[in-house]
């Protein structure tokens, strides 16, 4: 952390364990991606990520969009941009199609 | 007991909890008295503006009483800054003289709240972990307390291990059974039984739980095994990121009702120990590949257990197969 300035606030998010060299930290970003859509896109949302920019970029139909460091404030701005919380156990992420 | 230093140079912090009088300080003096602990520094805290409970820990080196609110949410702070003095202190002139902390908390203290404060924190993040979280239950009065009292239910199911006290007092009879009502709450924790800090075997016979009548209509807390698979050397990725990515909506979505998570996964970096407590996950630790280097049995790599409330096992399994697998 920066002393100076209290930044980053928390040592890595817990996702981002489970990758130690620059490789591994790319390919679970791309693949994360992925994983991140699939359950966004039954609540009509899209993320994305350039493996450039640090966090990744969240975006809804209506033209929303929101910078988020880790998938925790990922949820977050997902369940405010749905309305609701993106539950993967709700009866919207599990319906058929 | 965690004793070795930790590699990430954070020191290690042992909650210890239970209901009012359940016999927190009364267990501590006698591991105190018995050498153990001599290298960790003691906080007590107590809801009461007047401490009693240090007079008990003569036996402590180091002792700091937080008197005056409950470290759980008004003493917060106070607590935080304790800790942060100790770890400057700790890192500084007298590098090296603690092996840990251990945190005496008042009857009144849920100590996920607490570890959830102490997570929240940007400096005690780094300098310390929480290693384990012992709760004590009173067997004379746990089974009211744990019939009447929410908090006494909470500080139960966020245990590592439960130890039973004043035994002798109760009978074997209803310490089996208050044995079996806990192991039912949190079937992760382990259970033992001391009187007076002195360890006692567990009653063979452990006979019916009690039974618990439901608080504001909450459901009972039950255990789910999720198989989240072992996976070859080049698919760790896939699996670490799938079960990750899933949990963590799911923590997100339902930190409340889920209290509990723990498993060791495989991935690129090698086995993750993965641990929750409500939202909070602890930040995972890499395993050594090799089982002998660790204590006690070999982890069961690829299970997750999921301890929780208003979850259906079926709708948990599919959302696993549709996200996860």
């Amino acid at each position: 952390m920066c002393s100076a300035c209290g930044f980053p606030a928390a040592p890595g998010h817990w996702t981002d364990a489970g990758a130690q060299t620059p490789a591994d930290r790319l390919r679970l970003r791309f693949i994360r991606l992925a994983a991140v859509n699939r359950l966004l896109l039954r609540f009509g949302l899209k993320a994305h990520d350039d493996g450039v920019t640090p966090g990744l970029q969240l975006f809804s139909p209506t033209g929303a969009r929101e910078l988020v460091p880790d998938l925790e404030s990922l949820w977050a701005a997902a369940a405010r941009m749905a309305g609701q919380p993106i539950d993967p156990l709700s009866p919207r992420a599990l319906a058929d199609g | 007991m965690p004793g070795a230093p930790r590699s990430d140079g954070r020191l290690p912090l042992i909650v210890l909890g239970g209901f009012l009088g359940a016999g927190k300080s009364t267990w501590l003096r006698h591991q105190l008295h018995e050498g153990r602990l001599a290298r960790h520094h003691i906080l007590v805290n107590e809801a009461a503006e007047t401490p009693v409970d240090n007079l008990l820990l003569g036996g402590a080196a180091r002792i700091t009483v937080l008197a005056g609110g409950c470290a759980c949410c008004d003493g917060l702070p106070a607590l935080i800054a304790a800790l942060r003095d100790i770890c400057d202190a700790a890192s500084g002139a007298e590098a090296g003289q603690i092996d840990g902390l251990l945190l005496e908390t008042s009857g009144l203290a849920d100590p996920g709240a607490m570890a959830a404060g102490l997570a929240a924190d940007p400096v005690l993040a780094r300098r310390l972990v929480v290693a384990e979280t012992l709760v004590l239950v009173d067997a004379l009065h746990g089974a009211a307390q744990l019939a009447a009292e929410p908090l006494a239910r909470a500080q139960v199911e966020a245990a590592d291990e439960i130890i039973i006290a004043k035994p002798v007092a109760a009978g074997p009879v209803t310490v089996g059974r208050l044995a079996s009502t806990l192991r039912q709450m949190n079937p992760a924790a382990s259970i033992s039984v001391a009187e007076q800090g002195l360890p006692l075997p567990l009653p063979t016979d452990e006979g019916p739980p009690f039974d618990l009548p439901p608080l504001t209509e909450a459901p009972p807390i039950r255990a789910y095994r999720l198989e989240v698979g072992q996976r070859g050397a080049g698919e760790a990725t896939d699996g670490w990121v799938a079960l990750s990515t899933w949990l963590s909506a799911l923590l997100h979505a339902r930190g409340d009702d889920v209290v509990r998570v723990k498993g060791v996964v495989r991935t690129p970096a090698g086995r993750l120990l993965l641990q929750s407590v409500r939202r909070v996950v602890q930040p995972p630790e890499i395993l050594p590949d090799d089982d002998s280097a660790l204590a006690g049995p070999a982890p069961e790599e690829g299970t997750i257990v999921l301890i929780g409330r208003n979850i259906d096992a079926a709708t948990l399994a599919r959302s696993w197969q549709v996200f996860g697998a």
